[in-house]
């Protein structure tokens, strides 16, 4: 059977897990130009500068989110949990204790840690359509509990509002600031998912997504390191929550609301699963949507919106890297062949027939 | 590299099939019971594998077969019994626990990663061997010079498919994932490997090729347990065969007697009506 010639795909031998450093230092310092250059080529697009911040925002968001989703083929629908904990942790912190960033961002990623713990521990019981739906219960319940039990302290409908600046040791944070404390914390977040990514333990996360099963039996503690990338892709999101309220000092109860958790995943979708560029693509292209456009067109950008969605979940299941992929073998160049699906979501019968 | 293609049978030779070892037993099994409902599916079963052994388990269809397999790996939990591995007891023990103190299984349907180069796949199990259940080290990079992927290239060429390395598993052929397959259990370094039917839906070339692959890894020690329907596997293969019926082992012994074994023969013509 080895003399069999093997149709699939050939991979070069340098990509089975040798990166050089080169590359990686190279794939960094680009994508560090574009997001740092950011404020100067999207106002050329219509854009302004907050939306830039905003982008920031979402795009630390979604590269964490990645880590669970595209990595570990995971699907949460509860991570709004932890954008609006880190969110209401921060909002806390500069009404009513102190306007310094360091002392709010410390203390949202504790509150994250001890909420992940909690939701991940639970929630990672069980797998496919059931993890997403203790997730999305959660989250819930968060949103819930916000608006009643705990809205001496979190406002209510009304959202926390607060008069402060932010500060650096003294220094007020607006503006530009904002954006390359965002920009600088997304260039790390994205470097840390890179490195993670090409790691042992990033390995092991896409052999998860491949068969959990075969992992579990190869000796591996499954749910150890599923564990891990839920903990990882919320600090993120705590991250992404906690510079939401330093960019605009009010939290809004939206932030823990489904469809918070629903954006992310539809950004991801959008831009390309597992490619991390692509969430970061996905990301930018619904903020400017959301902005942009919606000036342009009005209120059917939400129609236009699900159109977009529906086309590239039909035509290109890839997302908008497979579009980029697409134009880059038809100029003649070779691209690996990706797959998009997320085995963790389909029942496989074949599994169950050798367990019965 | 060119010293690990060809095996070196260092470690004792097996005992030729047929013939009954003898030694101290890597694997027992006292008084194991399970019942499903009403199905009495384990009844009673005692057996003990010998070190280095290749130990046949085979019986009509519902005999307990898998079920006893399930057992051994945690999947499903006896009613009463022990299981000793290495004279330790695993009963009760998590999955991963039970792998990592050195059993593997090898499934009916190959279990593979299909969208991974099999470098990657074999990689998986050498880590975990080296790392053990869970290890979070995101920063080191997994180069070509890794220990762990060292070592699946070696695995790889000893079962035959250093050429294909660099291929995602899924575009193997039937036979090759079944290679794929019993190189990650070989990567683990499994002591004791539990196949469940590895030649099923196989041709006759492709059975004889899994036939001399899996005493290729006889050679090196490995005890290996296997549920065959196909006789002519179990007599090339096996130095002892246990007969399940109705969950209780009925016969017991080498190929030859068990082949010779009224009660067999009774087993398999009432399970065929």
């Amino acid at each position: 059977m080895s003399t069999e010639t093997v149709s699939g795909p050939v991979r070069p031998a340098a990509a089975t897990g040798t990166r050089s450093m080169g590359r990686e230092a190279l794939i960094l310092l680009v994508f560090s130009a574009i997001v740092l250059s950011m404020p100067f080529w999207l106002p050329l697009l219509g854009g302004y500068e907050g939306l830039a911040t905003k982008i920031m925002v979402w795009a630390i968001f979604a590269v964490g989110f990645d880590i669970l989703l595209g990595f570990t083929g995971l699907l949460s629908f509860g991570h709004a949990a932890f954008f609006g904990g880190a969110a209401y942790v921060t909002g806390y912190v500069f009404r009513d204790h102190t306007s310094e960033i360091i002392v709010a961002f410390i203390a949202s990623q504790l509150g994250v840690l001890v909420l992940a713990a909690a939701i991940g521990f639970l929630s990672l019981r069980r797998t496919g359509i059931y993890f997403s739906i203790l997730t999305l219960a959660f989250a819930e319940m968060m949103f819930a509990a916000a608006l009643a039990i705990f809205a001496p302290f979190t406002g209510g409908y009304d959202g926390l509002t607060m008069r402060t600046t932010p500060t650096l040791f003294g220094m007020p944070m607006q503006g530009l600031y904002v954006f390359y404390m965002g920009a600088i914390m997304l260039i790390f977040g994205f470097a840390v998912a890179r490195m993670i990514k090409n790691s042992a333990f990033g390995l092991m996360l896409r052999s998860i997504k491949e068969n959990p099963m075969r992992l579990q039996y190869t000796g591996v503690n499954v749910w150890a390191y599923k564990m891990a990338a839920f903990m990882i892709s919320a600090h993120f999101a705590g991250v992404a929550g906690f510079l939401m309220v330093v960019y605009e000092p009010y939290v809004a109860t939206k932030f823990l609301h489904w469809s918070t958790s629903g954006e992310v995943v539809i950004m991801s979708v959008i831009g390309g699963v597992g490619t991390l560029f692509g969430p970061i693509i996905g990301a930018g292209f619904l903020m400017y949507f959301e902005n942009v456009v919606q000036a342009a067109i009005g209120e059917q950008w939400k129609l236009v919106l699900g159109l977009v969605f529906v086309l590239v979940v039909i035509f290109l299941p890839g997302g908008f890297v497979q579009l980029g992929a697409m134009i880059w073998r038809a100029t003649g160049h070779k691209v690996r062949e990706r797959r998009h699906n997320v085995p963790d979501m389909e029942p496989d019968t074949q599994r169950e027939r050798n367990l019965g | 590299m060119a010293d690990v293609q060809t095996p070196q049978p260092e470690t004792g030779a097996p005992p030729p099939a047929g013939t009954l070892p003898t030694g101290e037993a890597i694997l027992q099994v006292k008084g194991l019971n399970k019942r499903f409902g009403g199905l009495q599916a384990i009844n009673n079963i005692n057996l003990d594998v010998a070190k280095g052994s290749i130990h046949a388990i085979i019986g009509p269809n519902g005999a307990g077969k898998s079920t006893f397999l399930n057992c051994l790996i945690g999947l499903i939990e006896p009613d009463t019994g022990e299981i000793l591995f290495e004279g330790k007891s695993i009963k009760g023990l998590k999955q991963h626990r039970i792998i990592q103190r050195g059993i593997a299984r090898v499934f009916q349907t190959p279990q593979i990663f299909p969208g991974m180069s099999l470098t990657e796949n074999v990689t998986i199990a050498a880590l975990s061997k080296r790392d053990g259940e869970f290890r979070f080290n995101p920063v080191t990079p997994l180069n070509a010079s890794n220990s762990a992927t060292e070592e699946a290239q070696s695995v790889l060429a000893q079962v035959g498919l250093a050429d294909q390395r660099d291929v995602e598993a899924e575009h193997l052929s039937r036979g090759d994932k079944r290679r794929l397959e019993l190189a990650i259990c070989i990567a683990a370094h499994a002591k004791l490997l539990l196949l469940d039917e590895p030649t099923a839906g196989m041709s006759r070339h492709d059975t004889n090729r899994t036939i001399d692959l899996l005493r290729l890894i006889s050679e090196k020690g490995m005890t290996k347990i296997v549920i065959e329907h196909d006789m002519h596997v179990v007599f090339s293969l096996a130095q002892r065969v246990s007969v399940l019926a109705q969950g209780a082992v009925i016969a017991d012994g080498t190929p030859e007697e068990v082949r010779g074994n009224p009660k067999v023969k009774e087993a398999y013509l009432g399970g065929a009506h």
